[in-house]
Formats: C-alpha cells, sequence, structure tokens
C-alpha cells in the first residue's frame, strides 16, 4: 500500500503543479495580473456577475480574451501531444517515435503549404481552411502509410510502419519544398506556421480542442492495457491474446488524430511528444495506466509554460513556440534519458 | 478435448507471392491429442520455431490447423490465445516494467474492468506461475535490469499465467542455469499430469507442445516426439518407437549415441 500512497501524492503534486503553471501563465505579460485579481475576475465571468470597481475592464479583458484561451489552447495541445507520443512509442515498441515519424507534420504542412502558396479560399470555412486542410493531410499521410504497411506485411509489424513512414515523410517533404519554392511572397507565413504559435488563440479554439484532448485521451484509455503488452513486441502480444493487427492500426490513428487537431490550432511543434511521455514514464513508472493521463496534463503544462517563454523572453517580439519546447527539450531529453547508468533501472 | 492438428502446413518469411521468398516448412502434418506432450526436435534452421509460430496463428501459411475441430484462421486471437499460451525466445525491452506487472500481463484475458485492476483470483494465479519459475523474490524488481536467464523465467511465469491447458515454449530451457532447468521440468512434468478448468467450465487434461535445444531434457518430458528436417517431418510417433540411432544421425547429422556415451565419461569418475 506505501507504494499507491506516493502514487497518489506524485499524481496529484503533478496536477497542482499544472494548475500553478496555468496560472502563472495567466498572470505574467505586458501587463502583471496577480493571482487574487485573476481569481475574481474569472469568478466574476464565470458567475456573470458585474466586475467591482477595483478591477480594470482592460485587465480584465487581456486576461479573459487573451491570456486565459491562448494558456488553455497551449494546454490541451500539449497534452494532446504528449498522449500520442505516448501511444506510439508504445505501439512501436520504439522509445523515439511519434506521430511525425509517421508523417503527420509533413503532411499538415503540405496541406498548408498548398493552401498559402494557391491563395485558394473556399466559403463557409474562410479562416478555417488553413487548419482543416493541414489536418487532412496530416492525418491522409498516416492513413497511406499505414495502408502501406499492411500491404506489404501480413502482420503489420512496427519496423515496416516506421520504415514506410520515414520513407512517406521524406517523400511527402520533397513535394513540399516543391511547393515552397513556389511560395514567392507567402513563403514567411508558411515558415511561421511550421514553427508554430498559439498567438491570437480565442476561445473557440478552446472550445474544440479541449474536448478532443480529453475525449481522446479517454478513448486511449480503453487500450492502457494494450499498449503495456504491446511495448513486448507483436508476437509477444498475440500470445497474450491482443488482435495486434487491429489495435495497432485503431492505435495509431487515433496518436495521428491527436496530433492532426493540434497541428491545425498551433503549426508544428515538436518534442513535447517525445520528451513528456518519457518524463512520466521516469516519476510515474511504464504502465500505460499512468503515463496516458499524465502525459496529458504534464504535457499540457509543458507547453503553456513553452508559450510563456515564448512570448515573454524577448518581449514584445515572440519567439516561435515550437524553438522553444525544442530548446529547452533537447537538453532535457538527454539528460533524462541518460540519468541513471544502464538507463532502465530505476530502483532495485 | 482440445487436440490440435496441423494439415499439409507450408510457411515462410517474406511476401507470400514472391517466388524467390524463404520456404521454411513443406506439407507437414500432425496431430497431438489432449494430454500429450509432444516434443519437436531438429537441427538449427529445421523450422521448429516457424512450426510453433504458425500453430499459435502468429505466421501466415498454406494448409490448415485446427484446435479442436476449429480452424485458427476463423478464429479471434483471444479465442486462441484462451487455450493456446506460447513463450516465444526472444523479447525486448523497451520500457520497464516490474516482474509482477509482468507476469500480470498474462491475465489480460481475464481481467475485464476498465483500470485493469487484477481480482484474487489474478493475483493468486500470477504468484503460484512466480512461484513455480522462481521469480516471487524479483516480483517488485525491473525486468530491464534482470539478466538473460531471469528474463526467461519472468516469461516463462507470464505464460503459465494465462492458465491455459496448452503451452507451446520455444527453448524454455535456454539461458537457465542447471537449477533452474531442473526445476522448470519438473514443474512441467507436474503441470502436464494436471488439469486445467477453462472460463467456460470444461476440464483439460494440460498439453505441453515444445522445441528443445538438449534432447535429454526433451525425452524426459515427452511422449510423443517429432523429427524435423530440412522443413519436413522424417519421423513422429510414440517416442520409444520413434527415437532410434539412426534417426538422431539423420537428423542431427552426427553419432548422437556415441557422443552422449562419451560425454556420459566426464561423469564417472566424480
Amino acid at each position: 500500500m506505501q507504494k499507491s500512497h506516493s502514487m497518489s501524492a506524485r499524481i496529484t503534486v503533478s496536477a497542482l503543479l499544472s494548475i500553478l503553471v496555468l496560472a502563472v501563465c495567466m498572470g505574467i505579460g505586458s501587463v502583471e495580473i496577480p493571482v487574487s485579481g485573476a481569481m475574481t475576475i474569472i469568478a466574476d465571468r464565470i458567475s456573470g456577475k458585474v466586475l467591482p470597481s477595483s478591477v480594470d475592464p482592460a485587465v480584465a479583458s487581456i486576461l479573459w480574451s487573451i491570456r486565459m484561451p491562448r494558456a488553455l489552447t497551449a494546454f490541451f495541445v500539449g497534452g494532446a501531444l504528449a498522449v500520442s507520443g505516448a501511444i506510439m512509442q508504445a505501439v512501436l515498441q520504439n522509445p523515439l517515435a511519434s506521430s511525425y515519424t509517421l508523417g503527420v507534420s509533413s503532411g499538415a504542412s503540405l496541406g498548408a503549404a498548398l493552401v498559402i502558396v494557391s491563395e485558394i479560399s473556399v466559403p463557409f470555412l474562410g479562416a478555417f481552411l488553413l487548419p482543416v486542410s493541414g489536418f487532412a493531410f496530416g492525418l491522409g499521410t498516416v492513413v497511406l502509410v499505414v495502408l502501406f504497411s499492411t500491404k506489404l506485411d501480413h502482420n503489420v509489424q512496427s519496423h515496416t510502419i516506421i520504415l514506410i513512414g520515414m520513407v512517406v515523410s521524406l517523400f511527402v517533404n520533397a513535394l513540399l519544398t516543391l511547393v515552397s519554392a513556389f511560395a514567392g511572397a507567402h513563403s514567411q507565413e508558411l515558415l511561421l506556421w511550421q514553427m508554430g504559435s498559439f498567438s491570437g488563440r480565442r476561445w473557440y479554439h478552446v472550445a474544440v480542442m479541449a474536448p478532443v484532448c480529453i475525449l481522446g485521451t479517454l478513448l486511449v484509455m480503453r487500450y492502457h492495457r494494450e499498449l503495456d503488452i504491446m511495448t513486448f513486441g507483436d508476437e509477444q502480444s498475440m500470445a497474450i491474446g491482443v488482435d495486434t493487427r487491429l489495435v495497432k492500426k485503431i492505435l495509431i490513428l487515433l496518436a495521428a488524430f491527436l496530433t492532426g487537431v493540434s497541428v491545425c490550432f498551433s503549426g508544428t511543434i515538436g518534442f513535447a511528444d517525445l520528451i513528456v511521455p518519457h518524463t512520466v514514464r521516469r516519476i510515474f513508472g511504464s504502465s500505460h495506466k499512468y503515463v496516458i493521463p499524465m502525459s496529458m496534463v504534464i504535457g499540457g503544462a509543458f507547453m503553456s509554460l513553452s508559450d510563456l517563454v515564448s512570448r515573454t523572453l524577448l518581449s514584445p517580439r515572440e519567439i516561435p513556440v515550437g524553438a522553444v519546447t525544442a530548446l529547452i527539450g533537447a537538453p532535457f531529453f538527454i539528460w533524462i534519458y541518460f540519468r541513471t547508468p544502464g538507463n532502465h533501472e530505476e530502483s532495485k | 478435448m482440445i487436440s490440435l492438428e496441423a494439415e499439409n502446413i507450408s510457411a515462410g518469411y517474406g511476401n507470400p507471392k514472391d517466388k524467390n521468398r524463404m520456404q521454411v516448412l513443406h506439407e507437414v502434418s500432425f496431430t497431438v491429442p489432449e494430454g500429450r506432450n509432444v516434443c519437436i526436435l531438429g537441427a538449427n534452421g529445421s523450422g521448429k520455431t516457424t512450426l510453433l509460430k504458425v500453430i499459435a496463428g502468429m505466421l501466415p501459411y498454406t494448409g490448415s490447423v485446427r484446435i479442436s475441430g476449429q480452424d485458427i484462421q476463423k478464429l479471434k486471437r483471444r479465442e486462441i490465445a484462451e487455450q493456446v499460451a506460447m513463450m516465444l525466445q526472444f523479447s525486448d525491452i523497451y520500457f520497464s516494467y516490474t516482474v509482477r506487472e509482468t507476469v500480470m500481463l498474462g491475465r489480460y484475458l481475464h481481467i475485464d474492468n476498465f483500470f485493469g485492476n487484477p481480482g484474487r483470483q489474478d493475483r493468486e494465479i500470477a504468484e503460484q506461475a512466480m512461484e513455480a519459475t522462481g521469480v516471487s523474490d524479483l516480483a517488485e524488481r525491473q525486468i530491464g535490469a534482470l539478466s538473460g536467464g531471469q528474463r526467461q523465467r519472468v516469461f516463462l511465469a507470464r505464460t503459465f499465467a494465462q492458465h491455459t491447458p496448452v503451452i507451446l515454449l520455444d527453448e524454455p530451457t535456454n539461458h537457465l542455469d542447471l537449477k533452474y532447468q531442473e526445476e522448470l521440468m519438473e514443474y512441467l512434468q507436474r503441470w502436464s499430469e494436471q488439469e486445467t478448468v477453462l472460463a467456460d467450465g470444461s476440464h483439460h487434461r494440460n498439453t505441453v507442445i515444445g522445441v528443445f535445444h538438449d534432447i535429454n531434457l526433451a525425452f524426459g518430458i515427452a511422449q510423443d516426439v517429432i523429427f524435423l528436417k530440412d522443413g519436413r517431418i522424417v519421423a513422429q510417433g510414440e517416442k520409444n518407437q520413434t527415437v532410434t540411432a539412426e534417426m538422431l544421425q539423420t537428423v542431427y547429422d552426427i553419432d548422437v549415441v556415441n557422443y552422449m556415451k562419451r560425454q556420459l565419461n566426464h561423469w564417472k569418475e566424480l
């Protein structure tokens, strides 16, 4: 019982820290908002009361209309990316795999590039055309990879998927380069999209991203035992009774979906999906019963924090959040991965 | 009755449409009745492991494999795994679980709640399996930190935890110290004399189908023997009638009987 006590302690601390991170992200910026003031504003907004005269309506507006939706969008994007990374690492038995390995980001970038370069516009979709196209191409690329792998390999083995994923990814990247050559004046816009940003995110972004992230995570949770089993490889999983051919496809598509929607709302942001699940495994063990939900929570906090850095470090200029996650992520990953000798042993 | 029938099995690796693909098994047929322990013997590369994987439904093949009369291609993965458990030779470990967690994964088909929490029976069966393979003391250790032989025993425990009447073992004594080899073979012997009761209440005599590198260990447990050479069955049947000096010579390409006798000389003076 000692063990489960410390486990619930670890979960509680992580959850509280994440909330603290969110609060800090909402408070810090060109206008500092103290936590007490922020609480008043949020409570009043939610309960529909009129703001007390002590609160500057401009501050309230900054908090409610700009910072909160931005921090929350970052949170749920980070959560979704981290969960999708945890899935891919387990399903493909590869600690370095992610949705990006299977071409989600190259596909999404191509989709976005086509829209940007062609200056196409579709009625009803309006500003949503770009993310929708990115999402469709990102998911489409992964579907292509899975279809190819199924066709070529009866058991859809992981190394087949990774290999096909890399080839398709490179191919799509080549197409992207081709399209970019015609980008001309649009190349800046394309580049920004590829590096990711949460600038200007509104409540309707949260309204889509939050349910996708939360429901997606719950769906994935249904498969937490299969995820555990699949880390041991395809044949072992079959021996235990997991229908790997089916479950693998379901999980890969779920992961691609989570990444795809995230990419739509933020551009392509790397590293969160790679380092967060590893960090979570270090703290909570490898059991996906914990890895999946905690990846969501910690991934969310990590992304909100990265976004905070991206908008405050060189304020008033913003640096792309993808650059921040990589700058924090790369050294952190090396540290977490090689911290202990033998790399797997934690406790004797 | 759980019997295993294989008829005209051919299998190999690579694309089935490719004419140059590696064909490992050639029209292999045999039957394993319930309660008969069978060992599959043959030289390296004769197709022993491939044969086990085909019966477990892990590799594509032509011909037919039936469990209790049902074609395994029509069975769901879980329906196979409820009757037949298999211990494979290798498993790469990328993410570290404790020994107990790993063994508990064998209870996958028996645990049916959202969080996958094991019930009392699951815990008892897992403990029993760990006891039998001598890994109880390692229960809280990370499998990534164990030696090859210890891991082998953990995976064996997981196989037993599946609680199936038929188990397929691919060189289960590989990496094991003599002590554990002996203990394992004794346990297998005892286990194979017992029954397993399935979830539907049916009783089945236990059956071991194993690939063994060590001929002595194989003969200790098997009632029937299948000899494979170059992917074909060269002899099969009851052990005492099938195993002859000539057959061993054919299969292993060495005078096995004399070799074993010479080995025995090392021990006479001790």
